[in-house]
């Protein structure tokens, strides 16, 4: 297993971030991490990547505690940290300063994709600073992507350029994490739908098994809500 | 052949490798594909479609399985030169004809009035 959650719980003081979850990940799924806000999703991200301890139970990343496996995981949070004067150019430097795998080749052909302006961070628009923060993410080399609400807040067309890039730079070894509220656009992205409700894993699914159910992954999603 | 509204995915319509099969067929039986013609990378497919590249793969061993498409080591996916397009055309029309002839049930109409009704439409050419 790449990766495993057995008995997690998140308590940040009276309230439960996440409760009693158990999921393992295997190599190579694209993973949809899906619930409303409040619903423990980035719980789950940051406790994968390391930013979290578990209150109770045990987080894996390859047999190990995450921390110690940081190298091979790329965590792209929902805060936009990126410095204000940073161009394209100057976070290409500072991500091959800091990461040993970062592809300065691959970094290049998504600013190309993504069509990422060159100016400075400051003079860009939501969409175009997630769609960099985007590239700097994927231009690493990791087992796990952990990719929390890439498309939130940002333009249908930013949407739509980021879904092209993450389904063209997936490698089939590679395990993709990816919450989102837009849930109709990603779903036919996702191999398998990860429901959370409260805390609380309300279904984990196939997403092509609930179509043959007559199912889509939406539908399911209202009906797990509601 | 590829524009996204040609392949009418719909996903509340059932498994998305099983409607990119029939999209495959249906551009097969209509001429826009054609016998050897080379399709798109599954990769590129699936960006393009912003589905899973794993759901294309299925789709199109599907389609191997059914004798309809070949993939050439190094070179690619085609449809093969001997692909049943005459059955593929046949079952389609099949399909259309089983659907009239469930609408025609469910509205309690004769055999005749409906036969009439279809050749009226067929020879003016209205779709």
């Amino acid at each position: 297993m790449l990766a495993s959650l057995s008995d997690v719980t998140k308590r940040y003081g009276r309230t439960d971030g996440l409760s009693n979850v158990t999921i393992d990940f295997p190599a190579g799924q694209v993973v949809g991490v899906l619930g409303l806000n409040g619903s423990g999703k980035s719980t789950l991200l940051k406790l994968l990547a390391g930013l979290l301890f578990p209150t109770a139970g045990k987080v894996t990343l390859f047999d190990g505690p995450p921390r110690e496996k940081r190298a091979k995981l790329v965590y792209l949070g929902e805060n936009d940290s990126l410095w204000t004067w940073m161009t394209p150019a100057d976070a290409e430097t500072f991500m091959q300063g800091l990461y040993d795998d970062f592809d300065v080749g691959r970094y290049r052909a998504l600013l190309d994709s993504l069509a990422v302006p060159k100016r400075k961070t400051k003079a860009m628009s939501k969409g175009e600073r997630g769609r960099l923060r985007l590239a700097m993410a994927l231009a690493r080399d990791a087992k796990l992507y952990l990719l929390d609400e890439p498309l939130a807040g940002i333009d249908l067309l930013s949407r739509e350029k980021i879904l092209q890039s993450i389904v063209r730079e997936w490698h089939t070894d590679e395990t993709i994490l990816l919450s989102t509220h837009e849930v109709a656009e990603a779903e036919g992205l996702f191999e398998r739908v990860l429901y959370l409700r409260e805390g609380r894993l309300a279904l984990d699914a196939r997403a092509e098994e609930l179509r043959n159910q007559g199912r889509s992954v939406v539908q399911a999603f209202r009906e797990v809500l509601g | 052949m590829t524009t996204k509204s040609a392949w009418q995915l719909d996903m509340n319509a059932g498994p998305i490798f099983v409607q990119i099969a029939s999209g495959v067929r249906r551009m097969l039986a209509r001429g826009d594909l054609a016998p050897g013609q080379r399709l798109p990378s599954a990769r590129d497919l699936a960006a393009e479609l912003g589905v899973n590249p794993n759901t294309i793969v299925h789709a199109f061993a599907e389609l191997e399985r059914m004798a309809v498409i070949e993939t050439k080591r190094g070179l690619g996916t085609f449809v093969r030169k001997d692909a049943p397009v005459a059955a593929l055309r046949h079952d389609l029309l099949r399909a259309a004809a089983t659907a009239f002839s469930a609408e025609v049930t469910a509205l309690g109409i004769s055999k005749g009035e409906a036969l009439g009704v279809l050749k009226e439409v067929l020879d003016a050419g209205e779709s």
